[in-house]
Order: structure tokens, then C-alpha cells, then sequence
């Protein structure tokens, strides 16, 4: 498993610590800050993008207005129940039925609702917004850049975008329905086939994070997740512009293994005959952070395993198995297709 | 004169089907809202070019509410038995569906406003 | 007979001979189950019910086995996806509608001091369709052949063959049937509330649970047709190919999650209000008075069945609809926490005016209102669309509706269980064991769910088999798998308690000394109900009204006797309550039974493509409907009135309006024109999405305007010959109205030839696009309510010449004039759709 700056173990001592705190505290939301600790990559409650920090406040408007109405509710209840008989009476039942249960929820969730409303209005976005295409796969992401005016770059499977900058996603599905989140990013937004949905976003904090398909769509819904880099923009356009270009020529004996086993039938790698589009493009396979859709580390064994098994890791994955394909020569695939930077 | 209106008010008649009139004024309304601006969202794109037909709509459905919720009221004091009219008589079951009909309309109304406010802070159809 | 007969206890006995001769229960190891008598049935339906809750929570805890900690490999991918499927479906349709519907066909009747519902037939095919499609869904997982597509199935991912199975087939046919079944239920209690109560109770003065009962009812009514009209849609694209949820060729997956959300979200109220309803029982009675704020509690459930149909998009935030449409729904979703609160207010004002007397039922009803408000808020967070971008589909709203849902449908359920047990059986459940395992179940549920809020907004999303280590989120997981199983613990621990019951002594009547009408029932309760049916008075008569038990027990109200040997009960008015009628209950009958296997066999053998067969199994659903009608309703009395005591004097037949079997056709077609706006739905919402509908192309012409403004004509002609066939016929003029009833069905044959003749003459292929295949839909469905309304007209004159339909006995030709007005609306609706649209729009 590819492993970000917090290690793993750092992951398991503060969940350990947050469940004992939380165990002691049950009940207390100020487990919200605590547990934001320990997952920075991919948590709606650790932002890195303005929509998703807007809604971090949000939520904690809320939870705290939501303790103040259980904690209120909790004592009228014990209170009610203790009182003797006829302590309230007809009328001041009835006073406190129009007051507390009618009047003040109505006053509360209007001021709620206008306060709530202004966030709903998408950030404005214009023509020379970087746009970026992600098609929803079973299991994977079809990802194509398009800078305003140039041609588009496709890639897959991870989503770079610069920081500071208006991003637009278009969104999009080619089989079932699936949903794009990137928790720390904004919220989720569905691809649905025949339409297209845009999201428009912008990153704040560069670093790697993870988003993850949140509508149901398969077998391998749980192996649907997706790497994202946010980047200075400087670093990105430099980025992009390696993308752009074809792979570099590898006269590797993996080269011809692909050819020879068809793969490029379903995959493109630019610059050389494979032309596939059927499966994710790997023209520049080797400088993604992993493996098929955020499921595998770029690793050798582990891509030489995918080639031949792809169902061991990624159950009902589109990819054909190679089983009869001698480990060696998956290998071989594996190194040239990690050497595509 | 205005006894002679309320008592024409108190007259009349109170049924399971006038019950539900405020409420599904509301419906009316949502619906209205709903349709509106769904279906000039996806013919023409946007749907805040002429407001004037939301805005009358609305008023529309307050003002048909409110009226619903006066005649309620009025027909919830009708005289006769004494409080607290929870008994089997002809004016308790009267005064229980119009206090209950004065409710619906409550209700109903705060629920017409609240459908409104959207198209104060949303003008486009993204 | 005066209320001075009644002070001989001879004469009371030789009534309650009689009754109970009348009411006994059929025996014999077959026949016991052809028993109709509420209690019995609904006995039947709560085990069935609670047994399908066990089993899908036993499901749940394989799940959450599987998700204690990261990677984890219990079960596959495949297992997982049927797993939270048939979770979600079982505990939605085969645990929560039915469980409700059960409990209300057992304590409706002696709610509204009636002998029996309406129809208890009904009741008992209700039954057997529940009992047989429940199997049959839940069955399916023992051969790997469950649905896999989650519990709102949404289409492209379970209508395309390669990706999804049988299982598909068996949740749309087999969840149908149930939801046929529902309905069917639905109308059984709508009438039952509105037409069967006690002389003098009139609507200020029914009990709360009557009016939640009425309100939900009749939300079925209006959310279960749409998600029919989808099934149907859903049906024709997996067996047929017809496009309607696939984008290459016009349609739309978001069709579905409209007609399924229309349904979805009221659903959720379905069954929250009826556990409401059992509070609003059990705190006037643990309050020791009357509950306060009775309009109150009206508005609130009236207010919410309606708000309720405002929410639907709410699940649909994230499918990138016009932020203005999600708006307003977010806006509704706001508006409907109002008459929640109200209710728990009203509950909160009782309690403090009264002297509470604390007692297990009261204990659950607290628990769960705590657990349920916690899911209330959280509803108020998912509320707000913002914030829902963010918890949509992840486990913070796992953890939101499963707050909901426990503390509004489970544990409110177990305090009935522990409030109504004695009713039923006559023996109190412990205390001791009632409360540790609500202890134990309230840890749990807490447990459980409370870490959930916070691995959702942690990057876990809904529906999937393992997570990744590295989201940190195993601690989470691994305390909620724990507070599963203690949970479970829980469950069990009540169900332990229901094992030792049969070796409990008898508890004394009314043991919580309540003053409604139900707790008149005896320890050793009859079949037949009430021994004599009360005039009511107060909204708690055993505690107001003096004398009241001892004059009930001495048949000193109404109807104390059977002396003709039938079963009956009394019709009244829907407003006062004013007697109108005895009516003739049905009795126990193999037919309700055979009825729904027959029907049963429609949809499972459609779920194996063997269609030929499953027109047979349809012919002999149709056979057995008509057999059933034939012999078992509209009977001709062999005496006009009878009287019921106290000098009044009841006819035993009515027709129109004022009778119980109009009002059930009324309401079955109110769900029928529901269903029927489902697909209309539909058709304009293809249009709003196509920038040309309809499209052009070869294959593509519709059905024109000629053919479709004669079906109209015809079907118009068939309905003014059955409206004029009735008025002639009440006028004496019978040769008249036989001559009409013959022409009438002969119209409605050429309305549904007509029908048919226009898409069929322009070639619109259905499977070329969704233009044709929603004509052909909106087509096929009136011309069937044609070839129906024609079976209706022979089969009403067929009575006529059998002589079971007079001028003054004729309610069968009343009620197809019923089903004529739905028609005659439904085929104006279709055919200016589909033949004058086109050419305006």
C-alpha cells in the first residue's frame, strides 16, 4: 500500500488515542477536531480546497447548534417527567407546545436556511478556467485536461490541478453511474451516463490527497479511488507540459510483450502503435503515484500480479486476465510500462 | 353586517376535504415552484428572466392560505359547549377541525415562505 | 331487545353462544390458515414481520463482521453487494411497512370498538402475498442470487444485463407484489378508520393512532404507485429493451431516481409516524390524562404526510440538477422538522402536566425519542445542501438513517411490544429483562452508529465490501462492528422474553389502567371482538365515561347478538359516526390464499421468463378475483334492516357512497391514477430533457392524432354508457341498463383495439428509443384499464341476469362507475399526451 507522509504506524497510535479519548468523551462532538488528526488525505473534516473549508465550518455550526437543541431537549424531557401532577397547566401546555415546539423551530431553521442559501451558489467560472474532463469508468477514471485554447491532454486515474486557481470539472459517465468526491477538496458531484455535471473548485493547500467514487457502481465500488496532487501553478504547468508529449521510446523487451499480448487493444501509449481507448491511457503510466485507481503501489510485483489476475485485486474489473502469461513476462510489462514518465 | 359575515362564515361546512385545503395549496405551490423552474432550466436555460410569474404565485398561494386560516379561525370560536371542547357534540368536532385547519394553515404558510426564499439567493440554473 | 333484556345473564349467554359459534376459527391442520379474523391474521403478520427483521439483521451483522477492520477478507465483493442489498430491502419492505400495517389490522378494530375490519379477506390475501414474495426475496441469497444493486437499484448498473443478474428481476417483481400487497392494505385501513367506527365517535374524538393510521394510509396511496409505475418502466427495459434508462437511445437514469425517491422519502414517514402513533397511545395513559394538544398532533401528522412529498430530491442532491431545484427541496426538507417538533412537544407537555408513572414501555419510548432526535438533527445537517455534498453516500448517513429508523421505527416498536403484549396474550412481558436489554440495545445503537458520523466525513463511503488501512478509520469501524453485536445481544434478550411468555400467569385487564377503547379486551380475549359495540363519548371513555366496561361486557350498546349466525359489524358516517349500516364481514375462505399464489405465480414466473406460464398463473388470478367477487360481496340480504338495540334499526345493504366497498374502489383507484401520473411523469420529463421530443427518424413517428381521438372517443362512449346504465337501472329501467352494459364493454374493446392501432399502424418501435417505448407504455396501460373496465361491465351484468343486482341492490354497478371515472380521466390524460402534444409542442 503506497503510504503518504503520515505513516502508517502514526495512523494507528492517534486512532488509538482518538478512540480512547472519544470512548471517555462519548457523546462530545470535540472528537470532531481530535479524529481530524489523524486522516489529512481524503477527509471532509482536513480541507485543502475552498468549497470543502466553507462546509468545515458549516458542519461546525451545525454540530454545535445541534448540542446546544439535544442537550436542551434532554433536560425539558427529565424535567417534565419529574414534575408533579398539574405543575403545567392546560393553557401553559398549550403555550409551551405554540412557543417551543412551533414558533422557535420555525424561526430557527429560517435563520438557518438564509443563512445556508448564499453557499449553494457555485463559484463563477470563466473561459479561461483550466477545464478537466473525468469520465467515470467501471472501475476507473478517464481524466483529460483542457486548458483554455489547446489541444487536451489525457491521462487517467490521478487528477493534478494547480493551486490558487478556478478549476471546472466536467463530469461525466460512460457505463454506470458513479460519483466524484474528493473529500478534502468540496463535496461530491455524480456522473451520470448522457449527462455532463460540473463542479468548479479551488485548491488551497498544495499537497497529495485522495478522493474516492462514493456512488454505488459494482463490484469494485470499494477499489474505485482516484490520487490528487494539488500543486503550485508553476509546477503545474511544467507538469502539464510533460504530459502533453508522447512517451519516450523504450526499446525494452516489455514493449514488444505489450504489443504481443494485445494490449494495445484497449490501451493508448502515445508515441508508440498502441491506440486503445477502451482502458486507461499509459502513455505516462509511470509517473502516477499507483496503480489501478488508487488501488495498487507502483510497484513491479504488484503491477506484474494485475496484469495477469486484475480480479485478485479489483473483483469484476473490465481488464481481461492473463493468467497464462508467464510471471517473467508480466514482470517485463510491468518495468516498461513504470518506465513511461 | 360584519356579525352577519361571520356567522355565514361559521355556517359552513367543515369537512376531512376542507382540512386539507391549506396544505395542499402548499403542494400546489412546491410543485409550481418546482416545475417552473425545472422546466425553463432545461428549455431555455434559465428561469429568473420574468420573476413575476413566481412572484405572483406566491402571493397567490399566501393570501389564499391566509384567507383559509381566518375563516378557520373564525369558525374554531364558534360558541356552545364549554371549554375544553374535547366532547361528542356537533360545535367540539367543528371547533377541532378548524383549530386544526387554523393549524394546516400555519404551517402552510410558513412552508410557502420558506419555498420562496430559494429564488431570493439563486438566480441561475447551474 | 332493550337494555333491559341484557340484565338476564341467560340471554347473555345464549348471545355469547352464538357469537362465538359465528366468530370460531376454522380448524384442521389446512384449514386453520384459511382463518380471515384480524387477530389472527395479524398475529401471523407481526411473526412473519419480526422473523424477516431477525434475518436481515443477522445480515447486517455478517456486514459489519466484515468492515471491523481494514482489508478484510470474511466475505467477497459479490456476497457483500447482496449482503446491504437484500439489508436494506428486507428491513424497508418485508420488516417496517408490513410490521405496521400488522400491528394496525390487530389493534384497529379494537381501537374503533369494531368486530373486525372491512374486509379481512383482503387482509388475509394481504398476507399471503406479503408471506410469499417475502420468502421469495429474502430466499434468493441461499443460491448467490440476491440483488446486488442496493436497496434504490439504480439503473444503468442493475437494468444492463451484463452487469446485474437475476437478482434485479427478483427485487422489481418480488418487492412489487409485496407493494400490491401494501396497497392493498392500505385501502383496508383507510376504510377501516374512516366507515367502521363506534357510533358517537366522531373524528375530534377517534384515538391519535386512528388518525396516524388514516394519514399514513393514505401516503401509501400516493408514494408506493409511483415507485410501482417505475418497477414497470424498469421491467420493460430489462425484459423487453425498451430504452428507458439508457442514455444511448434517449433515456435517462434519473428518471428512476425521481419515481423512486417519490416513493423513497415519504417512505421513511410511513414509518416513522406510526411509532409516533404508539406514543401518542402510551404517554396519555403513563401520564395518567388526556394528551394534550390533540389538533396539535392532527397537524402534525397531516402537515408532515404532505411536507413528506416535498422531499424526494433531497436524495438527489449530488445528481447536479439546477442548484434553484435543490433549493427548494432543501427548503421543504427544513419545513418538515416543524411538526416533528410540535409532536414531541405535545408528548413533552403531557408528561410534565401529568403524574408520569414510569413503567418499561415508557422507558423505550424515551430511549428511542433521544435516539431519534439525534437523528433528526443530523437529518436537519443532510438538510442543508451544502453540507449533504459532503455526507452524501458515505457512513454519516448511514449513521443518520439508521438514528432515524431506530429510534423512530425499532425501539418505538418494542415499546408497543412491551405496552401491547398484554392485549394480545393477556401476559405482561418482564420488566427486569425488557429493561437491560433496552439498555443494552441503547449502548449498542450508540455504539454502533456514533463512530459512523465521524468515518463518514472521513472519506468512507456507502456500499463497500473493505476500506483501505490507511484512511485511519479502522478504530472507528471496529467499535461500531462491536456495537453491532451488542445490539444484537440486545434483540436477542427480547426475544427471550417472548420465549418465557407462554409460562407466565394471566396479567389482569387493562394492566396499565389506560382509557382507551382497545383495553377492553379480556385476558382470555374472543374472536369476536367487542362483545357489544359502545357509544363513545369522550376520547377516553374507560376513564370518562361511567359504567362503561360493565355495560360493554353486558352487551348493553350495540349489536350484542348474531342471531342470524353471520358476522357483522356496523357502518357508520365519516365525519359524526352516525350508524348507517350492518355490514356482513366476510368469513374464512381458501380463496384469499389461492388468490395470491395465483398472483404470486404471475411475478415469480415472470422473474424466469416463463411468460406462458405466468399468463396462466394471470388467468387464474383473474378466475379466482371474480370467483371471490362472485360469491363473497354485494350479497342481497335476506332481510333489509336489523336492529341493533336501543330501538334503532339498520339496513343491511348499501350502495354508492355511504358504503364501505365504494369507498375501497375510490381509494384503489386514487393509487391507480397515482401510479398512472407516474408515467405520465415520465413522458414530459423525456421531454425537458430532449432539446427535439419528439425525435425524428424512421421508427420514430408517433402515433399520429386519428387513432388515438378515436380511443378516446370510444373509451368516453363506454363510460357514458355505464354512468347512463346506472341511472336508468336506479330508475327501475333494468332491460335498459342490460342493453347499455352490453354496449359499454363492446366500446371500451374498440377504445382498446383503437388505443393500440396507433402506435402499431405508424411501426414505433419501443426498442429504438425512448420516445416509442414511453407512447407504447402510456398506450398499453389505458388500453388494459380498457380490457379491465370491459371485464367489469360483463361481469356487473352477469349479476344482473343472475339477479344479484336490483335497482335498489346495486352497488356493483355503483362501484364500476368508480373505476369508469378514473378510465375515462386516465384515457383523456394519455391520449392528449401521446395524439395532441406532438402537434403542439
Amino acid at each position: 500500500m503506497y503510504k503518504y507522509k503520515v505513516g502508517a504506524r502514526r495512523v494507528r497510535r492517534c486512532e488509538k488515542g482518538v478512540m480512547r479519548r472519544a470512548r471517555r468523551i462519548f457523546g462530545a462532538m470535540a472528537a470532531t477536531l481530535l479524529i481530524a488528526g489523524c486522516n489529512r488525505h481524503q477527509s471532509a473534516l482536513a480541507p485543502f480546497g475552498a468549497e470543502a473549508e466553507q462546509v468545515r465550518h458549516l458542519t461546525l455550526v451545525l454540530v454545535v447548534g445541534s448540542v446546544v437543541i439535544l442537550v436542551a431537549l434532554a433536560g425539558l424531557w427529565v424535567a417534565a417527567v419529574r414534575a408533579p401532577e398539574g405543575r403545567l397547566s392546560h393553557k401553559g401546555g398549550m403555550r409551551l407546545v405554540l412557543v417551543l415546539g412551533a414558533l422557535v423551530p420555525t424561526l430557527v431553521l429560517f435563520a438557518l436556511l438564509l443563512y445556508a442559501l448564499p453557499m449553494m451558489r457555485p463559484r463563477p467560472v470563466s473561459r479561461a478556467d483550466l477545464r478537466i474532463t473525468v469520465t467515470g469508468e467501471q472501475f476507473w477514471w478517464r481524466v483529460a485536461y483542457q486548458p483554455a485554447g489547446t489541444p487536451p491532454v489525457t491521462a487517467a486515474n490521478e487528477v493534478r490541478i494547480p493551486v490558487g486557481r478556478t478549476v471546472a470539472f466536467q463530469l461525466k459517465a460512460s457505463d454506470v453511474i458513479h460519483s466524484f468526491w474528493i473529500p478534502g477538496l468540496a463535496g461530491k458531484m455524480d456522473m451520470i451516463p448522457g449527462r455532463t455535471n460540473e463542479l468548479v473548485v479551488r485548491a488551497d493547500v498544495p499537497g497529495r490527497y485522495r478522493g474516492a467514487c462514493t456512488e454505488f457502481c459494482g463490484l469494485s465500488h470499494a477499489r474505485m479511488a482516484l490520487d490528487v496532487v494539488a500543486m503550485e501553478p508553476a509546477a503545474f504547468d511544467r507538469w502539464l507540459a510533460l504530459q502533453r508529449r508522447p512517451a519516450a521510446p523504450a526499446p525494452a523487451r516489455g514493449q514488444a510483450l505489450f504489443a504481443e499480448n494485445g494490449c494495445a487493444g484497449c490501451h493508448t501509449v502515445r508515441g508508440t502503435g498502441a491506440l486503445g481507448t477502451i482502458g486507461p491511457d499509459l502513455t505516462h503510466f509511470g509517473s502516477r503515484l499507483r496503480v489501478a485507481a488508487g488501488t495498487l503501489p507502483m510497484e513491479t510485483e504488484a503491477i506484474a500480479r494485475f496484469i495477469r489476475k486484475p480480479d485478485d485485486a479489483k473483483p469484476g474489473a473490465r481488464m481481461p486476465a492473463f493468467p497464462h502469461l508467464p510471471p517473467d513476462d508480466a514482470r517485463q510489462i510491468a518495468t516498461y510500462l513504470q518506465g513511461l514518465q | 353586517m360584519k356579525r352577519g359575515l361571520r356567522d355565514r362564515v361559521r355556517a359552513l361546512r367543515v369537512t376531512l376535504w376542507t382540512l386539507i385545503i391549506p396544505p395542499t395549496l402548499w403542494a400546489a405551490h412546491f410543485l409550481f415552484s418546482y416545475l417552473w423552474a425545472a422546466v425553463r432550466c432545461a428549455k431555455l436555460g434559465s428561469f429568473a428572466d420574468s420573476p413575476a410569474a413566481f412572484a405572483i404565485g406566491t402571493v397567490l398561494a399566501l393570501v389564499l392560505i391566509a384567507l383559509a386560516g381566518i375563516l378557520a379561525h373564525i369558525q374554531s370560536r364558534i360558541p356552545g359547549d364549554p371549554p375544553p371542547h374535547e366532547s361528542g357534540t356537533d360545535v367540539d368536532r367543528v371547533r377541532f377541525l378548524a383549530k386544526a385547519t387554523l393549524l394546516l394553515s400555519g404551517l402552510s404558510f410558513a412552508g410557502v415562505v420558506f419555498t420562496a426564499m430559494p429564488v431570493l439567493f439563486l438566480q441561475d440554473c447551474r | 331487545m332493550t337494555a333491559d333484556a341484557q340484565n338476564d345473564p341467560a340471554v347473555r349467554r345464549a348471545q355469547e353462544e352464538r357469537l362465538r359459534a359465528v366468530w370460531e376459527a376454522p380448524k384442521g391442520w389446512f384449514f386453520r390458515w384459511t382463518d380471515c379474523n384480524n387477530n389472527r391474521v395479524g398475529n401471523w403478520y407481526v411473526l412473519t414481520a419480526f422473523a424477516f427483521m431477525l434475518f436481515a439483521g443477522v445480515l447486517a451483522l455478517i456486514m459489519r463482521t466484515q468492515l471491523a477492520a481494514p482489508e478484510n477478507d470474511l466475505v467477497s465483493a459479490s456476497t457483500f453487494n447482496q449482503l446491504f442489498t437484500l439489508h436494506g430491502s428486507m428491513m424497508m419492505f418485508l420488516f417496517a411497512v408490513p410490521m405496521f400495517e400488522a400491528v394496525s389490522i390487530i389493534l384497529l378494530p379494537s381501537l374503533l370498538g369494531a368486530r373486525d375490519l372491512p374486509f379481512p379477506r383482503l387482509s388475509a390475501f394481504g398476507y399471503w402475498s406479503f408471506l410469499i414474495g417475502g420468502v421469495f426475496v429474502a430466499g434468493s441469497i441461499f443460491f448467490n442470487a440476491a440483488p446486488d444493486g442496493g436497496w434504490f437499484m439504480y439503473p444503468p448498473l442493475t437494468t444492463r444485463k451484463d452487469l446485474s443478474g437475476l437478482g434485479a428481476d427478483i427485487w422489481m417483481l418480488g418487492l412489487s407484489f409485496i407493494e400490491v400487497s401494501s396497497v392493498a392494505a392500505a385501502v383496508e385501513l383507510i376504510v377501516g378508520v374512516l366507515k367502521c367506527r363506534p357510533p358517537g365517535m366522531r373524528l375530534n374524538l377517534m384515538p391519535l393512532y386512528a388518525w396516524y393510521i388514516l394519514v399514513v394510509a393514505v401516503m401509501i396511496l400516493f408514494a408506493f404507485p409511483p415507485l410501482i409505475a417505475g418497477d414497470v418502466l424498469f421491467e420493460m427495459e430489462r425484459l423487453l429493451d425498451w430504452p428507458f434508462f439508457d442514455a444511448a437511445r434517449g433515456g435517462d437514469p434519473l428518471l428512476w431516481q425521481h419515481l423512486f425517491w417519490i416513493f423513497g422519502h415519504p417512505e421513511v414517514y410511513i414509518i416513522f409516524l406510526p411509532s409516533i402513533a404508539l406514543f401518542a397511545m402510551l404517554v396519555p395513559t403513563f401520564a395518567r390524562r388526556h394528551l394534550l394538544g390533540y389538533p396539535w398532533i392532527v397537524l402534525a401528522a397531516v402537515g408532515t404526510a404532505f411536507l413528506s412529498f416535498g422531499l424526494w430530491v433531497h436524495h438527489m442532491f449530488a445528481t447536479g440538477l439546477p442548484k434553484i431545484s435543490l433549493a427548494f427541496f432543501s427548503a421543504a426538507s427544513q419545513a418538515v422538522v416543524i411538526p416533528t417538533g410540535v409532536q414531541i412537544f405535545c408528548f413533552l407537555a403531557t408528561l410534565w402536566a401529568g403524574r408520569v408513572v414510569w413503567s418499561t414501555p415508557l422507558l423505550y419510548a424515551t430511549g428511542s425519542l433521544a435516539i431519534f432526535v439525534i437523528g433528526g438533527l443530523t437529518g436537519v445537517m443532510v438538510a442543508v445542501v451544502p453540507f449533504d455534498w459532503q455526507a452524501h453516500d458515505t457512513y454519516f448517513v448511514v449513521a443518520h438513517l439508521h438514528y432515524v429508523l431506530i429510534g423512530g421505527t425499532l425501539l418505538p416498536l418494542f415499546a408497543g411490544l412491551y405496552y401491547y403484549w398484554p392485549l394480545v396474550t393477556g401476559k405482561k412481558l418482564s420488566d427486569r429483562l425488557g429493561r437491560t436489554a433496552f439498555w443494552i440495545m441503547f449502548v449498542g445503537a450508540n455504539l454502533t452508529f456514533f463512530p459512523m458520523h465521524f468515518s463518514g466525513l472521513m472519506g468512507m463511503p456507502r456500499r463497500v465490501f473493505t476500506y483501505p488501512a490507511e484512511l485511519g478509520i479502522g478504530g472507528l469501524n471496529l467499535a461500531s462492528t462491536a456495537g453491532a453485536y451488542l445490539f444484537a445481544a440486545g434483540v436477542a434478550l427480547v426475544v427471550i422474553d417472548l420465549a418465557l411468555s407462554p409460562t407466565r400467569p394471566k396479567a389482569r385487564r387493562n394492566p396499565w389502567e389506560a382509557g382507551t377503547l382497545e383495553w377492553l379486551t379480556l385476558p382470555n380475549s374472543e374472536n369476536w371482538g367487542t362483545r357489544s359495540i359502545p357509544l363513545i363519548e369522550s376520547r377516553y371513555p374507560i376513564w370518562d365515561q361511567p359504567g362503561f366496561v360493565r355495560n360493554v361486557d353486558e352487551g348493553r350498546y350495540f349489536l350484542p347478538d348474531a342471531e342470524e349466525g353471520r358476522r357483522e359489524t356496523i357502518v357508520t358516517t365519516v365525519l359524526d359516526a352516525r350508524p348507517l349500516q350492518v355490514v356482513r364481514l366476510g368469513t374464512p375462505s381458501v380463496k384469499p390464499m389461492l388468490t395470491a399464489v395465483a398472483l404470486g405465480g404471475v411475478f415469480i414466473l415472470t422473474t424466469y421468463h416463463l411468460y406462458w406460464l405466468a399468463l396462466l398463473s394471470g388467468l387464474a388470478t383473474l378466475a379466482l378475483v371474480l370467483a371471490w367477487l362472485w360469491t363473497g360481496t354485494a350479497e342481497i340480504p335476506e332481510k333489509p334492516c336489523k336492529p341493533i338495540g336501543h330501538g334503532l334499526e339498520l339496513p343491511l345493504y348499501l350502495s354508492g357512497p355511504s358504503s364501505s366497498g365504494w369507498w375501497a374502489m375510490f381509494i384503489t383507484m386514487m393509487a391507480d391514477a397515482t401510479a398512472f401520473s407516474g408515467l405520465v411523469f415520465g413522458y414530459y420529463f423525456y421531454w425537458t430533457v430532449h432539446p427535439a421530443f419528439p425525435p425524428s427518424g424512421a421508427g420514430l413517428d408517433g402515433p399520429g392524432i386519428a387513432w388515438p381521438m378515436v380511443a378516446l372517443g370510444l373509451t368516453l362512449a363506454s363510460w357514458a354508457a355505464t354512468v347512463a346504465a346506472r341511472e336508468v337501472h336506479a330508475r327501475g329501467r333494468v332491460a335498459l341498463a342490460r342493453m347499455l352494459l352490453v354496449a359499454a364493454p363492446l366500446a371500451s374493446l374498440g377504445g382498446l383495439a383503437a388505443g393500440l392501432a396507433g402506435p402499431w399502424s405508424t411501426g414505433l418501435d419501443p426498442t429504438l428509443h425512448v420516445y416509442p417505448a414511453i407512447v407504447w407504455t402510456l398506450a398499453i396501460w389505458t388500453t388494459a384499464h380498457n380490457g379491465i373496465g370491459a371485464i367489469m361491465q360483463v361481469y356487473t351484468l352477469a349479476r344482473s341476469l343472475a339477479g344479484r343486482m336490483t335497482p335498489t341492490h346495486d352497488a356493483d354497478l355503483r362501484n364500476i362507475t368508480v373505476f369508469q371515472h378514473f378510465l375515462a380521466l386516465t384515457a383523456i390524460v394519455t391520449y392528449l399526451t401521446i395524439g395532441w402534444f406532438p402537434e403542439v409542442a
